[in-house]
């Protein structure tokens, strides 16, 4: 990859999506979402794989490409880039329930990549990241009320 | 069915194993809960609300 693509690389995300025993309800919907994601220019889809682990706490990973029917996921699949190893399952899989099956994704933030881009060549270092549990802002929000609107 | 050979014996990205997020899945369970909680949310993003310190 060259410096410029480099420099415009947005943050690289990984998600673990659980379902859990006899909570399974595949429709396609998801698979179509992610498509329209891809195609929309939000995300690029680096890698895709699929992980059950039975109920003695063995783990199954299945490369997406041997997943089944893969409806729209089928334009996606030939541009993976294969980027999790082997040892990256294991520690995936820690996350999952035994009779659970998962979809874990690896994806670069495409719409963040500009802005990350200026931010660095405006000297400017990431140095904290994270996700706010929803839960965090509900105790936020209950442990403020009621709440005071100003500037209106 | 086994992972493809370039996935063996390379080093990892994840690092270590991977904890449960147990706050974000209860986010999701489905029920009456979440739509009063989205309602709740929506304040907080509200335009003019404003911390107070």
């Amino acid at each position: 990859m060259a410096e410029h693509e480099l420099d415009d690389l947005g943050p690289v995300d990984y998600l673990v999506i659980e379902f859990p025993a006899g909570h399974q309800t595949f429709t396609g919907e998801i698979a179509k979402e992610l498509v329209n994601l891809v195609e929309a220019g939000t995300i690029r889809l680096i890698d895709a794989i699929v992980l059950a682990k039975d109920e003695n706490g063995d783990i199954e990973a299945v490369e997406l490409a041997d997943a089944g029917d893969l409806g729209p996921l089928v334009a996606l699949e030939a541009d993976l880039a294969e980027l999790l190893a082997a040892d990256d399952v294991v520690n995936l899989a820690a996350a999952m329930d035994p009779g659970s099956v998962a979809g874990v994704i690896v994806y670069e933030n495409i719409w963040a990549g500009p802005f990350a881009a200026a931010a660095r060549r405006a000297g400017g270092q990431l140095i904290a990241n994270g996700r706010i549990p929803i839960q965090a802002i509900l105790a936020s929000i209950e442990a403020d009320e009621p709440l005071e609107p100003t500037g209106v | 069915m086994p992972l493809r050979p370039a996935r063996i014996g390379r080093v990892g990205v994840i690092g270590a194993p991977v904890a449960k997020a147990a706050v974000v899945g209860a986010a999701v369970r489905p029920g009456p809960a979440p739509v009063a909680k989205a309602a709740v949310i929506g304040a907080a993003v509200t335009p003019g609300r404003r911390r107070r310190i």
